[in-house]
């Protein structure tokens, strides 16, 4: 009895000094990214992995995503803080009042691309034609398709297509039951190379007119209204670690490595990444630090969403309703 | 004594057996319209029912041209999920060697979820009909050969005994005795195994597929076309609904005699 009762005393007792021992909590922020992990993901990993957020006070958590839609939908929910989406799968959601907002685009171009195998030799626009493309249907590369093809005068009668989701498109190319797919340049090319051994040859939508901003750091606009300074401090740790992963990008990939043993091979992690960091900037940007996307790239970006992507025709009255460089460190 | 039974117009009416459930679904109707209205749910969450009802009635015509793809998906791994998971029960209650050995690999097998391997069958049998055929059949297998299985072992052994006694032969006697008293078990296991083989056929169009309803509705969840998304889902619920009406129908003609298709009857001495 009477040691019950001191051990119940003792476990009192370190309650209440837990409790009362004043530690200036770090704020625990959610970063969902767009998908499961590949090598674009890197600066945020990286980051973590150094420390940078932790200096910012931030405790971040990285939670895989189920599609840029998916993302978009948790933040304007509140069930994420942050999101890492496509802006203009956002930009979709927003126009039909999802309350969201980019508050810093990373990628300033975009990382869409055709893509088969090396030794298929499907190098230029013209060699599609009589092949077959796997796509997802509604997704937001398959929706700027209808563009690239007007862009380089291809019709869809020129070629087969087969539909499936990510995995069976995937496995189409890598089997041979289609030739080509759409995807990201530093995505599914790594995959396959992954699964394969062999190299994939990307033909990007960038060469070819298509200028649209792809992947950013979105946010809830009531979150971002009552949050500011968590809001300002975030991005400018993310800055910083984008800026430190440029500099070291397998450093950057392995710390992906680290975080989540089973997220890929280093070799093609580091390779996605690198083929990631030129789409950080435009001609207009290249000296700036990352996230700083001009407001004619942004433009640009809702025009083609409007006349190819089926934003509805109102987002071109206020495009600066998308994002905002507001919480962007100097 | 005697109860005059007082049938009115609408008591009839409200008795008829597609009323109750129409009035039910009505309720659930209005019940949703008032949350999004109470709890100003947004529409890029939960449509309201009044667009998913203006796509209805405004895409009809490509609605139900994309939901025979699904539903000869279905209907054919119904029917191949009938035609080898009756035999399997057969075999499986006839005989403690294959039971024993086939039985619990069945149920181990159950547990796989057919949509993480469903990419497989879209690598092994390409882009067609047959990977949704195969995914419909998967889902629906385990079902009729639970019930069937159920079905062929509560026979009635006195009454097996008593066709043996009169020399009938084991044809005879699976056919007089054991099909009919497994009759009614086989066919609710086929009633779940239908809806279950309508939620294969989606299954395997999110997959891989350039048609039926799983892909109007990828196609939707992609734009954040809710109401679209949710018109699919109607359809598909409909689905399920006629085509367990129709099975219900057949049991109905095939065991009239059985305690389940019994109605109420009024006894008016």
């Amino acid at each position: 009895m009477k040691r019950t009762l001191t051990l119940l005393m003792a476990a009192m007792v370190t309650a209440g000094l837990a409790v009362t021992t004043p530690a200036k909590a770090a704020d625990k922020v959610v970063l969902m990214l767009n998908w499961y992990v590949y090598g674009e993901h890197a600066p945020f990993y990286y980051g973590k992995a150094k420390g940078i957020y932790a200096a910012e006070g931030i405790d971040l958590e990285i939670q895989e995503g189920r599609g840029s839609a998916a993302t978009t939908q948790a933040v304007a929910a509140k069930t994420a803080n942050f999101g890492y989406v496509d802006v203009p799968t956002m930009m979709r959601a927003a126009i039909k009042g999802a309350p969201v907002i980019a508050t810093g685009v990373l990628l300033q171009t975009t990382a869409m691309s055709a893509m088969g195998f090396v030794d298929k030799n499907i190098r230029k626009p013209e060699d599609i034609k009589g092949k077959t493309v796997a796509i997802t249907p509604a997704d937001s590369i398959t929706q700027i398709w209808p563009l690239f093809l007007k862009k380089t005068g291809l019709n869809e009668s020129d070629f087969k297509t087969v539909a499936g989701d990510a995995q069976t498109k995937l496995n189409a190319v890598i089997n041979g039951q289609a030739d080509l797919l759409l995807g990201y340049v530093m995505d599914q090319s790594m995959k396959i190379k992954d699964a394969t051994g062999k190299d994939v040859y990307p033909i990007k939508f960038a060469d070819y007119g298509i200028n649209l901003v792809s992947s950013g750091i979105i946010a809830n606009t009531d979150y971002v209204k009552q949050n500011a300074d968590l809001v300002k401090r975030f991005m400018s740790a993310t800055t910083k670690a984008v800026e430190a992963a440029e500099k070291d990008p397998a450093a950057a990939a392995q710390s992906i490595l680290d975080a989540n043993p089973k997220g890929g091979k280093i070799g093609t992690l580091t390779q996605g990444f690198e083929l990631t960091i030129p789409l950080y900037r435009t001609p207009e940007t290249k000296d700036k630090r990352p996230f700083q996307v001009t407001d004619q790239n942004m433009k640009d970006s809702v025009d083609l969403m409007v006349e190819y992507g089926g934003l509805d025709a109102k987002a071109k009255e206020n495009p600066k309703a998308f994002y905002t460089n507001d919480y962007l460190p100097k | 004594m005697a109860e005059p039974a007082v049938t009115t117009q609408w008591s009839r009416l409200l008795n008829a057996a597609w009323v109750r459930p129409l009035l039910f679904l009505v309720l659930i109707v209005v019940a949703w319209d008032l949350s999004i209205r109470i709890f100003h749910i947004p529409a890029y969450q939960i449509p309201a029912p009044a667009d998913v009802v203006a796509v209805l009635w405004a895409s009809w015509p490509e609605l139900l041209g994309q939901a025979w793809p699904t539903t000869y998906a279905t209907i054919a791994g119904f029917l191949l999920s009938a035609l080898f998971g009756i035999p399997v029960a057969m075999l499986i209650a006839g005989s403690k060697t294959v039971e024993s050995y086939v039985y619990p690999l069945l149920v181990f097998s159950q547990s796989i979820p057919k949509v993480a391997i469903a990419p497989l069958f879209v690598v092994w049998f390409g882009f067609g009909l047959l990977p949704k055929v195969i995914c419909a059949f998967l889902l629906g297998f385990f079902p009729v050969v639970v019930s069937a299985v159920q079905g062929f072992k509560s026979v009635d052994p006195d009454m097996v005994d008593l066709a043996r006694a009169m020399q009938g032969s084991r044809t005879n006697i699976f056919l007089a005795i054991n099909l009919p008293h497994a009759m009614p078990a086989i066919f609710s296991g086929l009633k779940v195994s239908i809806t279950l083989a309508v939620v294969g056929a989606v299954v395997g169009e999110f997959v891989g597929s350039n048609s039926g309803i799983g892909y109007v509705m990828q196609r939707s969840i992609g734009t954040f076309d809710l109401p679209t998304m949710f018109a699919a889902l109607v359809i598909l619920a409909l689905m399920g609904v006629i085509l367990f009406w129709v099975v219900d129908r057949i049991e109905r003609l095939v065991i009239p005699w059985h305690a389940s298709q019994r109605s109420d009857v009024i006894i008016a001495a």
